[in-house]
């Protein structure tokens, strides 16, 4: 965007925006799904598998259908062979012939009162035929494993194209790229490091249960009110799946309590269907947080194997990773070609790599089915290949910011999947840090935290201090939306769009665009969110996305309707008095095609009580090259919840599982970070180089929270002397890894 | 199940209530009341989205059996601001310093720093953690909830 430096707009973006729906959030009006009140709607509750895998022998319903008020029952023979997912079409509505993971819907009850479901739904009788279980990714991946998808060629596979080709009948996805050549860089090398990492699985952590009403109109029309944060999106899966024309099934996602990537994926919404067909009633769900832990997509946990080939400066020559992820039950959260999370083979993101082979393959078992959070597979492969990078530079005795600076990715260089990068600030991100950490003087030593609230006072001479970097990188997202402009009577412009606010800004991002490119002071231009029935199809909000593509949708409207206004008159007022008078709209549409990628760093501060490995981040900077801010309050808050998201994720949340069960099912067993254990944080925004987004603007949404990983363990490493290689990196094990360094 | 009347204010207005002795409080303002302002998260006390005052004291209301709000104060987020009324400054204070993103525990944690306040009107920085560590927040990491306290309270550095 040659135009950017002149553009008027740029000096009304920095003031602070006011959320367009500030004002209903802090009132307690904004509605969310759980909130709409829709008249004689019956509630659903589910029955779910005690075991992890078994053949469904039988469903007994006949004393919960005895119950006053209990409307319908299904099972599996009354939705096969239907199922459903993103991509692959592979989780069944209702299991119908077996059950593939502990909680796996079995029946489903439609009853009038949510409490009077549930009791329904422990009343009805399944009998099980245990079948092995396979839970590890050895054991899936074993040549003579259960086979748990043998009827996997007749999955519906949506988008076109082909399915992965897999070499095992347990491998879910597989994904390879190799570039440039790999066996030459490490024959030249100085060093080679191989490195074995760890990642547990962790929950998106959204506090709204997931919330559904599906009704059907005498017309045959399919209404769905639902907390998923993709409305055309789901409703095209609804249609491949259930085998009904998309003009039929109207979707309506308003106001969304949190997503962080899970609410792609829609599970309760193919059985209301069939539920709310057998009643002609509309039915209700309302997942309780503890079923979501158990039953949803959380991310995936796997082991990432990694060599790097360096020269005598510690240079990187190539690069080798195997990923292996555990991808559960279901494919049917991935919504990509290969069937992995998103950037899982991004390894090295913002470095320079002039030669890799990666791998990365998700697995079947008999886990709960994984998907999509925020920056999907970027936490694990950068906490591996950061980490890794960090400990390169200990061995060889480079001084671990300067390893980063001779490897950081310039413009027209090429990463480790052979893309060429441009447009971003990399040396420049780390150059900041350093500055800002004030990298080239010593640590000071202090006491482990500053409140009573940061745990036992630990005596000055037990506490050991570190710092680390964590540095990363994230595409811009790219893909095509619509949405239109609207010169209503009330003389305001509307932005008209089937997104979903899921709590990043997006409407008003779309208002200020339009306000900023129209010149139009802010008060004038209103968003308007629709259902898919009122409004132009759009992807829905995620993948780093909704910036710089629906804000390029926008600028696009708004340059039409500008267009149109000039022939009504030259004085824009009396245009825009012509305009409404005429109702006058036009689309706005755009498809983002260039392929750019923000770079970040942290460094963070680290205390460990040396006798009880209890450690806390003390201090943290972040560095981040941004491009053009649009929503000042809003940016602010992506990267600052991105860093307490990546920190959560970092030092104490684990979704266990257990022989099949999850043992840390809610809140109180699942720990998110709580207001005393975020430290401070400083950031500092890099705008100098423009994205392609709107007026330059790049995505922030999902830049931070990986990098987290990486710094907190380089500190720790730092402090004790000793690495942690596997996340979350919790007190346990750097007591462990000082245990070690003892004995 | 027993049944019992119940009568209390909610918001400032009397109401009365028959309820099931098990019947909780999030459910009676949700489902019997229509009282939706109150958000329903984990449903076991952990995540405070469902924050009410009773007599002016923060209760996880997903916890809280209804009958036990006979004869007492209920103020939920809709009893903060008046209908249609202005905004208070924390409400304010919300909006600007990004106290809130999704929104669904902010009707929680708007009840919850709005008692903090009657009860210290210029809170410590410990004063804040403590109090408001009931409520979870996942997409501000709380910086923007601590800088709109602080900044109703005049405390804002």
């Amino acid at each position: 965007m040659s135009a950017v430096e002149t553009h008027p707009a740029i000096p009304y973006l920095p003031t602070p925006e006011e959320r367009v729906e500030g004002r209903e959030k802090v009132t307690g009006h904004a509605r969310y799904a759980m909130d709409v009140p829709i008249a004689g709607a019956l509630w659903a509750a589910f029955v779910g598998s005690p075991y992890p895998h078994a053949r469904v022998v039988s469903v007994d319903a006949k004393r919960a259908l005895r119950m006053k008020g209990v409307r319908a029952v299904i099972s599996g023979k009354d939705t096969a062979p239907v199922r459903f997912g993103r991509r692959l079409q592979d989780w069944p509505i209702l299991a119908h012939d077996r059950v593939r993971f502990m909680g796996e819907r079995v029946a489903a009850v439609a009853a009038d009162t949510r409490e009077l479901a549930e009791e329904a739904a422990r009343a009805i009788e399944v009998e099980y035929e245990e079948l092995p279980p396979v839970f590890t990714l050895e054991a899936a991946l074993a040549p003579e494993a259960p086979v748990l998808h043998p009827e996997r060629a007749s999955y519906l596979y949506l988008g076109g194209g082909e399915p992965p080709k897999t070499t095992h009948p347990n491998q879910q996805g597989v994904v390879i790229h190799e570039h440039g050549d790999v066996a030459a860089g490490f024959a030249a090398a100085a060093r080679v490091f191989e490195h074995t990492f760890e990642y547990a699985r962790n929950h998106q952590g959204y506090l709204e249960p997931r919330g559904t009403i599906v009704w059907i109109e005498k017309d045959g029309v399919v209404h769905v009110v639902t907390t998923n944060k993709a409305p055309f999106t789901l409703r095209m899966q609804l249609s491949k799946a259930l085998g009904i024309p998309e003009e039929t099934i109207v979707v309506d996602a308003g106001y969304i309590g949190g997503d962080f990537g899970g609410k792609g994926l829609s599970i309760d919404e193919p059985a209301l269907y069939f539920l709310a067909k057998k009643t002609r009633r509309p039915v209700r769900s309302l997942l309780s947080l503890s079923d979501d832990f158990q039953v949803t997509n959380p991310r995936h946990p796997g082991t990432l194997r990694l060599r790097t080939a360096v020269d005598a400066e510690g240079r990187i020559l190539a690069h080798e990773a195997h990923v292996l992820l555990d991808g559960g039950a279901y494919a049917a959260g991935k919504p990509q070609a290969g069937l992995i999370p998103g950037d899982a083979g991004l390894l090295l993101a913002g470095y320079r790599v002039p030669a890799a082979r990666v791998e990365v393959v998700t697995v079947y078992t008999n886990n709960e089915p994984a998907g999509h959070v925020r920056s999907p597979g970027q936490p694990q492969s950068a906490f591996a290949a950061d980490s890794q990078i960090d400990e390169i530079a200990r061995e060889m005795g480079i001084d671990p910011l300067e390893i980063r600076l001779r490897n950081a990715i310039q413009p027209g260089e090429t990463d480790i999947t052979g893309h060429e990068w441009h447009d971003h600030l990399a040396r420049e991100v780390l150059e900041t840090l350093a500055r800002e950490m004030k990298w080239d003087r010593p640590l000071e030593q202090r006491s482990l935290g500053a409140s009573a609230l940061d745990g036992p006072a630990v005596p000055r001479s037990s506490t050991l201090v570190g710092r680390g970097i964590g540095y990363c990188a994230r595409h811009v997202g790219r893909g095509k939306t619509e949405l239109e402009v609207e010169v209503a009577e009330d003389g305001c412009v509307y932005v008209i769009t089937g997104a979903p606010d899921q709590g990043g800004g997006a409407h008003t991002m779309l208002q200020r665009v339009v306000a900023a490119e129209l010149g139009l002071p802010v008060e004038r231009v209103r968003a308007r969110r629709g259902t898919t029935a009122e409004t132009r199809h759009d992807p829905g909000v995620g993948g780093s996305r909704f910036t710089p593509v629906a804000g390029g949708a926008a600028i696009d409207g708004a340059r039409r309707l500008r267009a149109e206004l000039e022939k009504l008159s030259s004085d824009l007022d009396e245009a825009l008095r012509l305009a409404a008078e005429r109702h006058l709209r036009v689309p706005g549409m755009f498809d983002q095609t260039q392929s750019r990628y923000s770079v970040c760093a942290y460094g963070v501060t680290v205390a460990v009580d040396r006798d009880t490995g209890q450690f806390r981040v003390t201090d943290a900077v972040l560095v981040a090259d941004v491009g053009t801010v649009i929503n000042p309050v809003a940016h602010r808050g992506q990267l600052e919840g991105a860093f307490a998201f990546g920190l959560g994720q970092t030092v104490m949340e684990d979704l266990v599982i257990e022989d099949g069960r999850v043992v840390t099912a809610n809140l109180d067993g699942y720990k998110l970070p709580t207001m005393p254990d975020v430290p401070p944080l400083r950031i500092v925004l890099l705008t100098e180089d423009y994205g392609p987004g709107p007026f330059g603007a790049k995505s922030v949404g999902e830049l931070a929270n990986a990098a987290v990983g990486p710094a907190v363990a380089n500190a720790v490493r730092d402090a004790i002397g000793r690495r942690v290689w596997s996340c979350p990196i919790t007190s346990e094990k750097v007591f462990e890894a000082l245990s070690g360094a003892r004995g | 199940m027993s049944r019992h009347e119940i009568r209390f204010e909610l918001n400032g207005e009397a109401r009365t209530a028959e309820v099931e002795a098990d019947r909780l409080l999030l459910d009676l303002l949700r489902a019997d009341l229509g009282a939706t302002g109150t958000k329903e998260g984990c449903r076991i006390g952990i995540c405070g989205t469902c924050t009410v005052l009773i007599d002016g004291r923060p209760i996880s209301s997903c916890l809280y059996p209804a009958v036990y709000a006979d004869g007492r104060k209920v103020r939920t987020i809709e009893g903060i601001a008046p209908d249609g009324g202005k905004l208070t400054p924390l409400q304010q204070a919300f909006i600007e310093q990004g106290g809130f993103q999704c929104g669904i525990c902010t009707p929680g944690q708007i009840v919850s720093a709005t008692a903090l306040l009657e009860a210290h009107p210029k809170p410590t920085e410990d004063e804040i953690r403590r109090w408001m560590m009931g409520n979870l927040c996942r997409c501000t990491g709380y910086f923007g909830i601590r800088r709109a306290i602080e900044t109703a309270a005049g405390t804002a550095r």
